[in-house]
């Protein structure tokens, strides 16, 4: 009976410890879910100013003046269109396709990274 | 002796410490059991917190944006200023320098709000901009505090700005899509997403805010739409309006003249009537008509403000071409008011239409419908409708002969189209043969936008007013349908007392017509449809094809 009692008491320190460390842990836990949930609360906040400041700034009446005058861009015009076979035909009648791989200038290769030296290809 | 004196034997000691040994052993149990319960499943708790995270994110106003997924509308961080009248000192001081940084305060009311000490809360502003938060917090002063709240905004500015509508400072929805869309918006999630097309709108705008340079117009309308779908692509309302600033736009302003105002069209009704009357079986395109001389029928005396090249012979095709009234009126005798009537009713002119989203205003038809108004319903005087609901009517030119019911949200169902056939297709195909022929030989060259073969109806209407119709106020109008060989969208432009300002030339020919194409010209490249011009026929049927198949 004795030896039932000690275990007993023992069990309900181990316990007390462990319901000690586990009520730590979670109001650990809490402060760190509330951190991230304050965090997350302030990007999507961020993310929705962002979001906005682009649709601002990417406004057709902002950009198609930076568009012209900076780039030289103006709206295609009627004749300017075509449909992709008769664009393939065009090609093919005036031999318009790119040159052959053998007759690319080797300077004009370009350079690769191989176990972080650099090499030219062979 | 008394029986307490005499010491007696406690039969029940034993059996209640027995009985305390067994509940506290219950307790007991119940205690290391729910201990290491809680030891062993401490995440219970943070993943309900979890769940509350997400059921409060999901609270936030849903955005707005367009087929494309453009940003139309979103909810950030915003700023109000209230204040603590029992912190504050000197409330007229706290006023007046408030004043030199938010000038639209009331002084003396903010004065006597600040001035009672027995509230402990008032709004001073509510909707701040970073600048006058900054500038607020600058002045330092007693008794002031920041409250963080949702602000609606509205980042392309006046970009279908009436379409869109607006929320009010607490994120109720008052007007356009904001409000006929409330509910939704409100349980937050993903955004609404829109059938109409930003840069499509910006295009349709851009040509009407072009044209008041032109023309000194009280408002104008552009529309947009696709004639298989009902799909709205686009639907502007002049002068346009910035939801962000709304305060600074007069009612009339506010107003979205595409859906909430009614017009009497004119002249782009007489395709209806001629649909109407070839589809009953009392018309065909080889019919003549003599329209030298007006006509009278009931007590309308029905006439043609030009004369028509061969008047004494004249097909329905010239009858458009040249916009004919006295033709018009001749072929809605023909017909009759009940067919009249009936076909009006089929496409929606005359009420009934119901679609999700924001309503059109209901249509202004002749109390009596005598022969007098069949006449001038005929060339679309006496009737009155919004223009989108006229808009629509035009659908059944671009698609075999159903009128389709606009839509304004994505996905569109191809499966789910709510449409009803209104004329057999051979009438459609003959109705919108004559309409190319309006564009080509006829009133409506100006909008020819080449390589897009329009097909279209010009409309010059008298604006009724307290005298009756008034000659020098015009409503001038525009409906077209393009490609003719391959219709995909029906186009609506509608200009309010548009007068020139320089020439005199104020009919539809010279206004609505004009700007209709250069919409065409601009928008139908963004809407997929390529041009056919001068190009061999291999090249012109490759694309006729490679449009056919595009989804």
């Amino acid at each position: 009976m004795r030896k039932l009692a000690i275990i007993g008491a023992f069990i309900v320190v181990v316990l007390a410890v462990a319901v000690y460390r586990a009520k730590l842990g979670a109001e650990e836990t809490q402060g760190e879910i509330d951190t991230l949930k304050t965090e997350a609360a302030s990007i999507g906040k961020d993310i929705a100013v962002m979001k906005a400041e682009e649709a601002y700034l990417t406004r057709p009446e902002r950009i198609g003046p930076i568009a012209r005058q900076k780039l030289g861009l103006e709206q295609a015009k009627p004749d300017q269109y075509t449909a992709s076979e008769a664009l393939s035909r065009r090609l093919g009648e005036e031999r318009l396709t790119l040159p052959p791989v053998e007759e690319a200038s080797p300077t004009s290769a370009p350079i690769t990274r191989d176990s972080g030296k650099e090499v030219k290809p062979q | 002796m008394l029986s307490f004196d005499r010491p007696q034997e406690d039969v029940w000691g034993p059996r209640r410490a027995r009985m305390i040994a067994g509940v506290l052993a219950v307790v007991f149990t119940v205690i290391v059991g729910r201990s290491a319960y809680v030891a062993f499943n401490g995440p219970e708790k943070a993943e309900s917190g979890m769940r509350s995270a997400a059921a409060v994110a999901a609270t936030r106003r849903a955005d707005i944006v367009d087929r494309k997924g453009e940003l139309l509308a979103t909810t950030v961080p915003g700023w109000s200023l209230a204040a603590n009248p029992s912190a504050i000192w000197d409330a007229g001081e706290v006023a007046r320098d408030l004043k030199t940084v938010l000038p639209k305060l009331d002084l003396i009311g903010l004065t006597a709000q600040l001035s009672d000490k027995k509230r402990q809360f008032i709004w001073v502003q509510r909707g701040l901009s970073q600048e006058e938060k900054d500038a607020v917090f600058g002045l330092g002063v007693e008794g002031l505090q920041f409250v963080e709240e949702a602000r609606r905004v509205y980042p392309r500015g006046r970009l279908a700005g009436h379409f869109l509508g607006y929320t009010n400072i607490d994120g109720d929805g008052l007007e356009g899509s904001e409000l006929a869309f409330d509910a939704q918006l409100k349980q937050g999630g993903e955004p609404l997403k829109l059938t109409l097309d930003a840069s499509v709108q910006f295009v349709v705008e851009d040509e009407l805010e072009k044209a008041f340079a032109d023309f000194d117009m009280k408002g104008g309308v552009g529309i947009v739409v696709d004639t298989h779908s009902g799909a709205v692509r686009a639907v502007a309302s002049w002068p346009a309006i910035d939801p962000n600033r709304r305060g600074d736009f007069s009612a009339d302003m506010r107003s979205n003249r595409a859906l909430n105002s009614r017009f009497e069209l004119g002249s782009i009704y007489k395709p209806l009537t001629v649909a109407a009357a070839m589809d009953a079986g009392v018309l065909t395109p080889q019919d003549r008509f003599d329209v030298s001389a007006p006509v009278k029928i009931g007590a309308a005396l029905v006439k043609d403000l030009h004369p028509l090249p061969n008047a004494r012979s004249v097909t329905a095709g010239d009858i458009l071409a040249h916009s004919s009234n006295i033709g018009t009126a001749l072929i809605a005798q023909r017909m009759g008011v009940e067919r009249q009537k009936n076909f009006l009713r089929s496409v929606h002119l005359l009420g009934g239409q119901s679609h999700v989203g924001p309503q059109t205003a209901s249509p202004l038809t002749p109390e009596v419908w005598d022969a007098t108004a069949m006449a001038t319903v005929s060339y679309g005087h006496g009737i009155s409708v919004s223009p989108l609901a006229f808009a629509m009517t035009y659908t059944a030119f671009g698609n075999g002969g159903n009128y389709v019911s606009p839509v304004f949200v994505e996905p569109v169902d191809a499966e789910k189209v709510d449409k009803a056939q209104v004329m057999s297709p051979d009438t459609a195909a003959k109705v919108l043969g004559m309409l190319r022929e309006v564009v080509t030989r006829g009133s409506g060259k100006n909008a020819d936008a080449q390589g897009y073969e329009v097909a279209g109806k010009t409309g010059t209407a008298e604006k009724p007013g307290p005298d009756g119709y008034d000659p020098n106020k015009n409503i001038t109008s525009f409906a077209a349908v393009f490609p003719a060989s391959r219709p995909q969208f029906v186009v609506l432009v509608v200009l309010d007392e548009a007068q020139p300002r320089t020439g005199d030339q104020r009919t539809a020919s010279y206004t609505a017509a004009s700007i209709a194409g250069k919409v065409i010209a601009r928008a139908a490249p963004l809407l997929d449809v390529r041009p056919v011009l001068g190009a061999s026929k291999v090249e012109a049927a490759s694309l006729r094809v490679s449009e056919a198949t595009t989804p």
